[in-house]
């Protein structure tokens, strides 16, 4: 079956190289500078501080506050993507009327930049000029502070986070239903189990793997976030919504504090491991029940 | 397909749902109607609050997209010349890489010792400090030594019987698919560092079409990987097989009979790269200030620079956006649904 010809290294090499130059040689650049105090604004020669910049950022509030509204907005996020979208994906995969019309529109957002719908929503939540105003005003609530109040902007991030990324959950769950046995729910049938019955007892538990799956994805990009925050407060109102990205690249791009940066984005990495890591643990013993 | 899962349920129930997935789905798509119609607006039917149809509340106009031609707002023009060039190669270069090396972790069989890539790794980091410290070297120079002699020094690593695991294709394809897990800024702007330095040295790699386009091919590696590893592994192996025995080479089996096979998951995998470039905007953002910007920081500038001219950022979103709208519709057709869900097993 598995083939041995010494043409297999003319077909990995390449991929293998670029990888190892453009992202993992630069990597282990970023952390010798890490070590360093670099600055380029004011220029100072780099010296050698150890740890001293990671010391330094676990003591900054500004980074865990940063931690924290990334983790925030990541978590409930994640949350209502999941909910949304499976509830989303079991109504389409039960063929309700219009399906067909339903999929490609649903499709859209994910494959839109997120810069462009960052602006959309800034057009959306305008206080006085938008749709979303007008709509309100009818219910008497005129003139939100949608971005310009720290709570209410964690909010509109949340709910943009939610509008494009939920196409995805629904994709993939909606492809994972559609792998399920029919044989057991004629037999649930049978047995006069209930629609919520046949949910919580088979369909949940056996979509499980796929739940994890999607939601850890989800997880681990939703860190990153970094273009919406950009466009729709800049991480505003003061730094109520700076994300660990922002955050970063205020440090690196707009101070050139380099060693700073670059511990920075080390530490970064260091608490998504711990989240990763921690969510397939916790999880692990659930899922290997079922298999 | 089935009823099942609504079947339990009643007339009135079945209804409900409908109407839920009918409310998701206005959600999802009036924003988008939002922009198309704002886009055709006149400044102050922008200003005099929300208008909703074309005709009715107002009378449509081209002319911010005449701005935007005319370079109003910034070289609109140049900087969609760039995306697209800059996303099509990247696109096309990490797919036909990244189809080769996902084919070899498919049907070669790789070793690797663990200890090959510590070796890579400590020689990389510890030859750079070397070549800088104590010869004198500058950085650049240090760097650019290191990457190869560490790289030589891991190969040859790699046939001695060093003690440690010995990792498989499993690992090798982990190993390639958990860049992806990497949160962008790390490597971002260690990127940048790096891109710097080697334009100390007279390489122009910042703000040029080499160093984003090698960036992009980079990032893209892990998902072109993840997601043709699994149409190579649907293709039935009898007909490499057969080929074989007639003693074609594998390079021809693979142009000659696997690519064709895969036509369809080498374009869709073509089109999902290509909507990541085109939508990408860390690394533009860092590693490009002038002649290579690309769209979406064109687009995100839109709104510091002149204040709410909705009407124009409107249409600056919609040329980054309606490339995508196209891309969806053909993706959603291509798309078996089953595509995605090997991908994330």
């Amino acid at each position: 079956m598995m083939r041995n010809d010494p043409i297999k290294h003319v077909f990995i090499w390449p991929a293998v190289l670029v990888v190892l130059a453009i992202s993992i040689f630069p990597l282990i650049y970023s952390l010798t500078t890490s070590f360093l105090s670099y600055r380029l604004i004011p220029p100072i020669p780099p010296r050698v501080v150890w740890l001293g910049n990671y010391a330094t950022l676990l003591q900054e509030p500004r980074f865990w506050s940063a931690l924290f509204t990334t983790t925030l907005i990541a978590f409930i996020a994640v949350g209502l993507q999941y909910a949304i979208g499976f509830g989303v994906a079991l109504a389409l995969n039960a063929r309700v009327p219009g399906e067909r019309l339903f999929r490609v529109a649903l499709l859209l957002p994910m494959l839109l930049a997120p810069v462009a719908v960052a602006l959309v929503a800034r057009m959306m939540f305008n206080p006085t000029m938008g749709p979303l105003n007008q709509f309100l005003s009818k219910f008497g609530l005129v003139n939100l502070p949608f971005l310009t109040n720290g709570h209410w902007a964690l909010a509109c991030i949340i709910a943009v986070e939610v509008w494009q990324w939920t196409p995805f959950v629904i994709l993939m769950m909606l492809a994972g239903l559609q792998t399920l046995p029919e044989d057991v729910y004629e037999a649930a049938e049978l047995e006069n189990a209930s629609a919520w019955q046949q949910f919580w007892g088979i369909t949940f538990p056996m979509m499980l793997p796929i739940s994890a799956a999607v939601v850890f994805i989800r997880l681990i990009e939703s860190y990153k976030i970094m273009d919406t925050v950009f466009v729709m407060t800049g991480g505003g109102p003061g730094v109520d919504t700076e994300t660990l990205t922002l955050f970063a690249y205020q440090e690196g791009f707009k101070k050139f504090n380099l060693g700073y940066t670059s511990a920075l984005s080390f530490l970064f990495l260091i608490a998504i491991t711990i989240i990763g890591v921690t969510y397939l643990a916790l999880l692990r013993p659930h899922l290997e029940k079922r298999r | 397909m089935s009823d099942r899962g609504l079947t339990g349920l009643s007339q009135w129930s079945r209804r409900l749902v409908a109407v839920g997935v009918l409310a998701w789905c206005l959600i999802t798509v009036f924003p988008l109607y939002w922009v198309v119609v704002t886009a055709f607006k006149t400044p102050p039917g922008v200003v005099g609050g929300p208008t909703y149809l074309p005709f009715v509340d107002f009378t449509p106009t081209l002319q911010p997209f005449i701005d935007l031609y005319q370079g109003i707002r910034g070289e609109f023009f140049r900087t969609f010349l760039n995306s697209t060039v800059v996303g099509l190669s990247a696109a096309a270069i990490a797919t036909a890489i990244g189809a080769m090396a996902a084919y070899a972790l498919v049907r070669f069989e790789f070793k690797v010792r663990l200890g090959a890539g510590l070796v890579f790794f400590l020689l990389a980091l510890g030859g750079y400090l070397l070549f800088n410290a104590t010869f004198g070297l500058t950085r650049s120079q240090a760097l650019l030594l290191a990457f190869p002699i560490a790289l030589i020094a891991a190969v040859v690593a790699n046939r001695l019987p060093l003690p440690g695991p010995i990792l498989g294709n499993e690992d090798i394809l982990f190993w390639f698919v958990s860049q992806r897990m990497f949160p962008p800024i790390v490597t971002a702007f260690a990127l940048y560092l790096l891109y710097s330095e080697i334009g100390r040295l007279g390489f122009q790699l910042i703000d040029s079409y080499v160093g984003l386009t090698l960036c992009y091919v980079a990032f893209s590696l892990p998902i072109v990987v993840w997601l043709m590893r699994d149409f190579f592994e649907a293709i039935p192996i009898e007909v490499e097989e057969a080929a074989m025995v007639d003693n074609v080479p594998s390079w021809r089996i693979f142009i000659g009979i696997v690519v064709p096979m895969s036509m369809n998951g080498l374009l869709a995998t073509f089109m999902i790269t290509l909507a990541f470039v085109w939508n990408e905007f860390l690394f533009a953002l860092f590693l490009t200030n002038s002649r290579w910007q690309t769209l979406p920081i064109l687009v995100a500038g839109q709104n510091s620079q002149r204040g709410d001219e909705w009407w124009a950022i409107s249409a600056a979103a919609l040329v980054a956006i309606v490339p995508m709208m196209i891309m969806a519709g053909l993706l959603s057709r291509m798309m078996r649904s089953g595509l995605l869900l090997g991908a994330i097993k």
